[in-house]
């Protein structure tokens, strides 16, 4: 038995005296890692853009038969072309104490391409396995390796050996961001670009377009192979122009929980991986819920000042669906499909997946059955529908697995819809959980059969939520793909308090859909508005005639769910319009009809109840005069300063001076009653990116 | 040393000056090695896992801002490669012979054992806890500090140091009844 407690344990045990032999190793792997860093964005910087335009074409060839992975470089400055032979030269250790080179900044240059310079996109051979969710629906066509494009420039380098046995170890790039790695892209309206990165370049999945907005040489996550569908921020419309906005409403809140991550780990987020509706999201308002069960939510609308821009307001349009008491939860059939892949051994990854599932557990009814399908290189039936009862047993199943081997996606989703079916519970829930770091790299060979037979299955009520697990390898937007088309929620889990929130918390949301393919409209007065812009959702957006075919397919909302839209309006008469009157165009500010005037323009929702195939409409004006209720006060100012930090990270092309100490105070002053914390949680998170953004 | 000339290095090695940077090793490897070996127990472990962020200090040094302490962000760096490097050891552990054993390099060698022991259960715990406790307890740092370096909040850490007071008590309670 001991005397001393632990924490004196702890600070009193001495280690050994480091082994000067080991210190001088380090030293010695660390100074060549540092010279290799260094001497490479030298390197880097000397040939000129015709040089490399040149030996491009040359390269390309010769690149083309390297069976190694492809990575992008930086930008049109930043290249460095050589056949991999000779590319190990700089990895040898051979640091002299010299001179310090010139200082050079080594990771993120903004990159100026000469207007003369019509740069022709250079694809590389993806040598990686093609990554399985690029459907065609939301994405451009791949390109064949050898079309040159007009719009961007990619250059492609061959990655070095040693870096990958490096990266090996570092499954988490956690802080190992490599100068030269980066992927970039150069937007060919020659605005100076700030690069963002991936390791694995895939075509049109990563053309990644910096905005002007974000030139100021902020350092981004240059992280490796973590996926984003590329958008542009929602531009400035003038209602004489186009009067309808239309898009989808957006449960997700993957996007927010990988932003806290990133800035946890002292990087600010890539552009792409912040969508701000999902930030918004993310919180939890209390816009009012409708008294009867007959309408599943009622639209709330608030008008208030911009906080960003004088002269323009901004206009939330909450909904928020009503809950479920426990007792009237429906009969859940739940199969997890989890990915046991080697790619998730990994404390962040199958572990709290494991730990997560067990959360969720305690939110189910004893009735209710789970079931577990693995995949990993073969998929496999761990645990054949259990009642949640018989808890133990289904907690053993899920202890007991174990990560390895390669992974193969689609056979475990088939394992699983099939067992989902046999253990349907008609009227209930029926859903596919699949937890994974995305990896789906095996065994698939037709991307859009997989996405058909995912909306063929949701055909017949089951349905399908993605979790997002890991770092470093997460494809967000696989997640949101498969999800959309599952009829589900794509969320990711970095901690276990995450894993609470999205499994146990809001289990009764996330499982129970009580209006699906919901739809916003708004038509704006163009006698009182002239301006308007749509914060966020822009991976959202619908057609205007989409909105009343029912065909189309749009967002879901669960029980309990919020969702908020804000747009940012510029009255007419405002001295903060941004775009100048046509010359030409008539003005039909004098057509319109009696009694509007007090309106800035007119709501729509659409949406369709769980089980029903035609769309119910809802409709409601948005008064002039709306103002913000003193009980949603704290809510609207909490989503603006959500919306505006989101805004900032995107690079705050609309949001002028707002500073992230703006968005601290607006923040602090709507805290509200915070029960969980999160909004808190939100204050210390723009504290970490003030950091990330630094000096 | 001071915070002027330690910025003034940091800013060198920054800007790719060899010189600065091997300066900058030699002042924290002493520093990154008994952090290592805190964590891990085991000196050979402890090298390694110090040699990794030696290494990994050279390409992400023009990651850090001068706003955060340098000592909080290689804590953080340091912290990474340890978990990194576990779950390397992990992998092989699959197909190669079970775990080494304790090993008996402290200064006195009961207390390596007893360390051994205690990390263990801090794992056991649960995620974060032993990185908790060691940059609590071990380097002394405050809550506000550890929740910085482990990116969650100064009342996540006061929560852990309390339920791994609460834990050993029961332990230690255990112990001396003599169950």
């Amino acid at each position: 038995m001991r005397a001393q407690s632990f924490e004196y344990q702890l600070r009193h045990t001495i280690p050994p005296a480091p082994d000067p032999e080991a210190r001088l190793k380090a030293r010695r792997a660390a100074l060549a890692e540092f010279e290799r860093v260094h001497v490479r964005s030298i390197e880097a910087a000397r040939p000129s853009l015709g040089e490399w335009l040149r030996s491009l074409q040359f390269n390309r060839v010769a690149l083309s038969g390297v069976a190694t992975a492809c990575v992008l470089v930086i930008g049109a400055s930043l290249v460095w072309l050589m056949p991999a032979s000779e590319r190990t030269i700089p990895l040898q250790v051979r640091f002299i104490e010299r001179e310090p080179p010139p200082a050079i900044e080594p990771v993120l240059q903004p990159v100026e391409v000469p207007p003369s310079v019509g740069p022709p996109e250079v694809q590389a051979p993806d040598l990686q396995p093609e990554p399985l969710f690029a459907f065609a629906t939301t994405l451009p066509p791949p390109l064949p390796a050898d079309i040159p494009a007009a719009e961007e420039v990619v250059v492609v380098e061959t990655a070095r050996i040693r870096q990958q046995q490096v990266e090996m170890h570092s499954p988490t790039p956690v802080l190992a961001v490599e100068s030269d790695e980066s992927s970039g892209a150069v937007r060919s309206d020659l605005e100076a670009v700030t690069i963002t990165g991936a390791r694995v370049a895939h075509r049109g999945l990563l053309s990644r377009k910096a905005s002007a907005g974000q030139a100021s040489g902020i350092q981004r996550s240059a992280e490796g192979r973590d996926k984003f569908q590329h958008f542009e921020t929602n531009p400035v419309k003038r209602v004489a122009d186009a009067p309808v906005s239309t898009f989808s409403v957006d449960v997700d809140t993957a996007s927010y929980s990988f932003v806290r991550r990133q800035l946890n780990d002292g990087v600010l987020p890539q552009v792409d991986a912040v969508r701000v509706e999902e930030m918004i999201n993310y919180f939890d308002y209390a816009w009012p819920v409708p008294e009867s069960r007959q309408q599943p939510f009622k639209p709330t609308v608030t008008v208030s000042d911009s906080p960003w821009s004088k002269g323009k307001k901004l206009i939330h349009i909450g909904i928020k669906g009503y809950a479920l008491p426990a007792r009237q939860q429906p009969d859940v059939n739940l199969v997890l499909l989890l990915d046991v892949s080697g790619s998730m051994d990994s404390p962040d990854k199958l572990p709290l997946a494991q730990q997560s599932v067990a959360l969720l557990l305690d939110s189910l009814k004893p009735t209710d059955t789970v079931a577990i399908v693995v995949y990993a290189g073969a998929a496999g039936e761990v645990l054949s529908p259990t009642p949640v009862r018989n808890k133990e047993k289904i907690l053993q199943a899920l202890n007991a697995l174990q990560p390895g081997g390669s992974t193969a996606g689609a056979e475990g989703i088939r394992l699983a819809y099939e067992l989902a079916e046999r253990s349907f519970r008609k009227g209930g829930v029926n859903r596919i959980l699949l937890a994974t770091d995305g990896d789906f790299n095996v065994g698939i060979t037709d991307q859009n059969e997989l996405k058909g037979y995912v909306e063929r299955q949701r055909a017949k009520g089951i349905f399908l939520s993605v979790l997002g697990f890991g770092q470093g390898n997460y494809r967000d937007e696989m997640a949101q793909t498969l999800a959309q088309n599952g009829n589900g929620v794509a969320a990711y889990i970095d901690t276990l308090k995450e894993a609470k929130k999205v499994l146990v918390q809001q289990a009764t949301g996330s499982m129970f859909t009580i209006a699906k393919d919901v739809k916003l409209q708004v038509e704006f007065n163009p006698t009182t508005v002239a301006e308007y812009r749509l914060v966020g959702y822009e991976t959202r957006a619908l057609n205007r005639e989409d909105f009343n075919n029912d065909k189309v397919d749009a967002g879901d909302v669960g029980a309990g769910h919020t969702v908020t839209a804000i747009y940012e309006i510029t009255p007419v008469g405002s001295e903060a319009k941004l775009i100048d009157e046509s010359r030409y165009a008539g003005r039909e500010n004098a057509a319109a009809p009696r009694g509007t005037a007090n309106e800035y323009g007119f709501l729509k929702i659409r949406y369709k109840l769980p089980n029903g195939f035609r769309s119910q409409l809802l409709e409601q004006p948005i008064l002039r005069e709306a103002g913000v209720p003193a009980s949603l006060e704290q809510d609207v100012e909490f989503s603006t300063a959500v919306a505006g930090f989101a805004q900032i990270l995107r690079g705050g092309k609309y949001t002028g001076g707002l500073d992230f100490e703006d968005v601290i105070e607006q923040a602090r002053d709507a805290l509200g009653a915070d029960p969980n914390g999160y909004r808190a949680e939100f204050v210390q998170l723009v504290h970490e990116a003030q950091k990330a953004r630094g000096m | 040393m001071d915070d002027q000339p330690l910025s003034g290095l940091i800013r060198r090695a920054q800007g790719g000056d060899g010189t600065a940077f091997a300066e900058l090793v030699d002042l924290h490897y002493d520093t990154i090695y008994r952090f290592a070996w805190k964590w891990c127990g085991h000196r050979a472990n402890a090298e390694d896992i110090a040699q990794q962020s030696c290494i990994k200090l050279a390409g992400s040094l023009v990651q850090f801002r001068m706003q955060a302490t340098f000592t909080s962000w290689l804590y953080q760096l340091v912290i990474s490669c340890a978990r990194d490097w576990q779950r390397a050891q992990q992998r092989h552990e699959h197909d190669a012979l079970p775990e080494n054993e304790p090993p008996a390099d402290a200064a006195r060698p009961e207390d390596s054992i007893y360390l051994a022991q205690l990390l263990e259960q801090l794992d056991e715990l649960g995620e974060g806890m032993k990185e908790t406790a060691l940059l609590v307890h071990a380097e002394g740092l405050s809550h506000a500090e550890a929740g910085r370096i482990l990116g969650v909040s100064e009342s996540t850490i006061s929560w852990r140091v309390h339920v791994m007071r609460r834990h050993m008590n029961t332990r230690e309670a255990l112990i001396s009844g003599g169950v």
